[in-house]
């Protein structure tokens, strides 16, 4: 989520810092509380009364309270995980990077286009593309940000797999024409090991040869785990397609799409996947947002020998938010039906409360309390519980989930397949925060609203005889 | 799937131990009932003597186990989808390095019981003549057509993917159309623009059965649009966003591509997409998986051979870690509340009830029936709000949406299965009893002295 106000957006991002400073903005409150308390008409209530009860029926308010820790945490956790994967979204595509696919395509997997050059495309965008310099020992060089890509989705077969297991898995290949260029269109970095060499294929040293590969940190992971391994190793080699393919590099853990691909040469590619001559996509760099619109407009009306279609890479994995849109309706339908359910456990100890506490309200009444202190002493203490329940449940879900890596799927739905396998890191945020929170509230409310409007009706003189 | 109850139960180890429960529940209730009538009509006494909050704690119960029947029937589902079956297996022949899977059509040829390039390995011996492994009722090929009803706007609701096939084979080898009316497959053979479209997605598209339309390829750039005319709807369910086309019409369309272009379409020698063969158990399974496998015919184009159940357990593995979530936090997580709210309302009982229990014992009840007379409350009302629910979440997700509206690959629905009912009851009963298993303890542990020397 982007906001406007820019101190937001940097504790959005920062979501460690900004749970220090709403303890520091608590830890203000609680310094200020007795002052604001005094000036308000709320110290009329006698909030004291149920602080007491609240510690005099411990077990019951530990027990109400757990409940809704549980409901919250699993709201949180739930969130945190679509807000990992919306970052990864948000995160995936640089603002000034244009994705060309063949007409009609949706997705890469289904587009189908020739090689091509610079000059293939319409001589504005031309002029917009981006050049730097790639080569140390000639900085006057520079060269255009192009990325010819192949983007293929192959079948692996587990190694090692358990009998009764899953013996393969799909997994996701991208073949570049320079992949340190195309690194630096997507702004990939590689953590361990070196691009793979122009030849693309290396000698093991056996007899044998295999093609090279980097591979993305979470896929990485899953890798190294297959092979029984913490961590994969450079020269570590995998088997697809009945050939070896040797891993030369592996990427930076960083939030992109592209964590959980394999990439190669696009000649290998194209050799063993069938792609013979063709490309998925091409993706060229412009200065800017602006520049990248630009150039998808002018693309998309080019006429030559084939109609293209563009998309800036933002707007294109802004598409593939289907998956993330139905987990946060899910996520939101499950936590209003879960919070019915905590709000009537609520409201059953909130009746119980009231019903064993009918003489006290009688004496309150009797001392000059109204009404209208009696709704909020009772709300009071149903908001108490469910807050006290809800911030544990933010921790808990906090401590359990964030910064966890998950394998998931995003897609831009439709029905015609697609979608990419990413590797996204769950993320408990200032947002999650404050909907946790708001949750915990609400449900307190409206499960004491009843029970305190009953409260506020007891008679005084009928509740002490 | 399974639409009788036996075979659910038998299907399921969650099913069959959810029955067995059901047994003992049941089997329970009338014990009590029987044996102990005056502790079972004072324990009704007591549930109707505080209204309110026993309709609280039952609704309370009953959301929950809304929820928990909701997330089961997905998870339910899933699994059973992705379980082996032992007979009746469904092989599948794709392309075996990459998805998506474009074979030849000619592959159709050494695979189809019924065509004379069936391979030899493939008939019971003498392998030259004998009878095939499997007749044509258990042989079908897809395609995959997808294209837009407006091309100048393609969004989900303009995008038609085609399941394309012969129209015999709808019948026979499709799963969950058993039961479709034959007068739509003529209706198909007689014309062969006609499709059958699913519910959903003749309400994005906007059209009606009889009406037509005009479809623009996205897979098959090139091609001629095709006009379709709609005949029926699917069945509700788990086709509600699918769309059926017949199989001669597709090709028809790249026949006429090569007459125009006087060249086939670029992609007409891979437009097969998947060959189903159903056959009867695992050994059968691996034998023609092994011919298949073997065979050079298939050289150029690899194919691989695998269970139904296998593939799609490859297109749902990005889903692995939601399905684990919903399945090992979620469920035990709602679980845990109910009990918590079922435990704290039964407390709440126990504490205010201290001196009607003690009269209880002063009266002759023994410690156990005290105990048994406030778990019996307990599961009474747990148990029938579990299993009210259950019936609810059924009669409301079946009748609106042919199931549960969660879109997961290529399952647009989730139909609550029978076996929901015996959920229910158990989900309310296990959680009830471990909500209530310490308070009724504590009731049978109240001393009658005590609580009358408060009293006095």
């Amino acid at each position: 989520m982007r906001f406007r106000n820019p101190l937001l957006n940097w504790i959005a991002e920062r979501p460690g810092g900004a749970m220090f400073a709403l303890v520091g903005i608590l830890l203000l409150l609680a310094m200020l509380a007795p002052i604001l308390f005094y000036l308000t008409p709320i110290r009329k209530v006698p909030l004291v009364y149920n602080l007491r009860n609240l510690q005099n029926r411990w077990m019951t308010t530990a027990v109400t309270a757990l409940a809704f820790t549980l409901v919250t945490a699993l709201l949180t956790g739930m969130l945190a995980f679509v807000r990992g994967m919306d970052r990864l979204i948000e995160a995936s595509g640089n603002p000034g990077n244009v994705m060309v696919l063949s007409d009609g395509a949706t997705d890469e997997a289904f587009s189908n286009l020739p090689p091509f050059v610079a000059q293939d495309l319409p001589s504005d965008v031309q002029k917009q593309i981006v050049s730097v310099p790639t080569d140390p020992r000639d900085p006057g060089k520079k060269t255009p940000l192009i990325s010819q890509e192949v983007y293929v989705v192959v079948m692996y077969m587990i190694p090692n797999a358990p009998p009764g297991s899953r013996q393969r898995r799909f997994v996701q290949m991208r073949g570049m024409n320079d992949i340190a260029v195309a690194a630096l269109v997507h702004e990939v970095k590689l953590a361990r090991g070196d691009w793979p060499s122009p030849a693309g294929v290396k000698d093991l040293g056996n007899g044998e040869t295999a093609i090279e590969i980097i591979v993305g940190a979470g896929l990485a992971r899953t890798f190294a785990a297959d092979l029984g391994k913490s961590e994969l190793e450079l020269g570590d080699t995998v088997t697809i397609r009945d050939r070896k393919w040797v891993i030369v590099g592996v990427m930076e853990e960083a939030s992109n799409s592209f964590g959980s691909e394999i990439w190669t040469r696009d000649a290998q590619m194209q050799k063993y996947f069938g792609r013979e001559n063709s490309y998925s996509s091409y993706v060229v760099r412009t200065e800017n947002a602006q520049m990248a619109n630009l150039a998808v407009k002018e693309i998309k009306s080019f006429k030559r020998d084939r109609t293209l279609q563009a998309y800036t890479e933002r707007e294109y994995y802004a598409k593939m938010t289907d998956t993330s849109k139905q987990l946060s309706v899910a996520i939101y339908v499950v936590a209003f039906i879960m919070a019915i359910g905590g709000m009537l456990g609520v409201m059953n100890t909130m009746y119980a409360a009231i019903s064993q506490r009918s003489k006290d309200i009688g004496v309150l009444r009797l001392m000059g309390y109204q009404r209208w202190q009696i709704l909020l002493s009772f709300q009071f203490e149903s908001l108490l519980i469910a807050l006290m329940g809800g911030a544990l449940g933010c921790l808990l879900a906090y401590l359990a989930v964030d910064g966890q890596t998950v394998t998931s799927l995003i897609s831009g739905g439709g029905g015609g397949g697609g979608g990419k396998t990413v590797v996204l890191r769950i993320t408990f945020d200032l947002t999650v925060l404050i909907v946790g929170v708001i949750f915990s509230i609400l449900m307190g409310c409206l499960g004491g609203a009843f029970p305190s409007v009953s409260a506020m009706r007891v008679r005084p003189l009928e509740s002490l005889k | 799937m399974f639409t009788r109850i036996y075979q659910q139960l038998a299907a399921d180890w969650v099913n069959l131990a959810a029955a067995l429960l059901a047994v003992v529940i049941v089997g329970g209730g009338l014990a009590y009932v029987l044996l102990q009538p005056r502790l079972f009509l004072l324990g009704l006494k007591n549930l109707r003597r505080n209204l309110l909050r026993t309709m609280l704690t039952a609704v309370a119960i009953g959301v929950l186990a809304v929820m928990i029947t909701t997330i089961w029937t997905i998870i339910y589902f899933i699994d059973l989808i992705q379980t082996e079956r032992s007979k009746d297996l469904k092989v599948i022949v794709t392309y075996k390095w990459s998805v998506p899977s474009q074979i030849p059509m000619n592959f159709k040829d050494y695979l189809d019981p019924t065509s004379p390039g069936l391979l030899l390995k493939l008939r019971e011996p003498p392998t030259d003549q004998g009878k095939p492994l499997y007749g044509k009722d258990d042989f079908m090929i897809w395609s995959f057509f997808g294209g837009t009803t407006d091309p100048q706007k393609i969004t989900p609701d303009t995008l038609i993917f085609f399941f394309v096939m012969h129209p015999d084979q709808i019948i026979p080898m499709m799963d969950d159309l058993g039961d479709l009316d034959p007068k739509l497959v003529q209706a198909m053979k007689e014309k062969p623009q006609a499709c059958l479209l699913g519910k959903d997605k003749l309400k994005a598209i906007n059209k009606q059965v009889g009406e037509r339309f005009r479809l623009t390829s996205f897979n098959y750039k090139g091609l001629e649009d095709l006009d379709f005319e709609i005949v029926g709807v699917l069945p509700d369910g788990r086709y509600n966003a699918s769309a059926l086309m017949n199989m001669e019409y597709f090709n028809a369309a790249f026949d006429k591509y090569e007459n125009k272009f006087k060249a086939p379409h670029p992609l007409a020698h891979k437009r097969l997409n998947l060959i189903w063969i159903r056959v009867k158990d695992r050994d059968m399974f691996d034998r023609i998986g092994g011919v298949i496998e073997d065979a050079p015919e298939f050289n150029q184009y690899p194919v691989k051979v695998e269970t139904a159940s296998s593939l799609i357990g490859s297109f749902l593995e990005s889903y692995r870690v939601i399905f684990m979530a919903m399945k090992f936090l979620l469920v035990p997580g709602m679980l845990a509340v109910m009990a918590l709210v079922m435990a704290n309302a039964i407390s709440i009982t126990v504490r205010e009830r201290r001196t009607e229990m003690a009269v209880l014992k002063v009266l002759g009840y023994s410690p156990n029936q005290v105990m048994l007379l406030i778990l019996g409350e307990a599961l009474f009302v747990g148990a029938l709000a579990g299993m009210l629910a259950a019936g609810l979440t059924f009669a409301f997700f079946n009748g609106l949406w042919g199931g549960i509206p969660f879109r997961i690959g290529f399952f647009p629905v989730f139909r609550i299965p029978e076996s929901a009912f015996l959920w229910g009851l158990g989900i309310g009963a296990v959680t009830t009893f471990l909500g209530s298993a310490i308070p009724a303890w504590t009731a049978r542990s109240v001393k009658v002295s005590e609580v009358f020397s408060k009293v006095a």
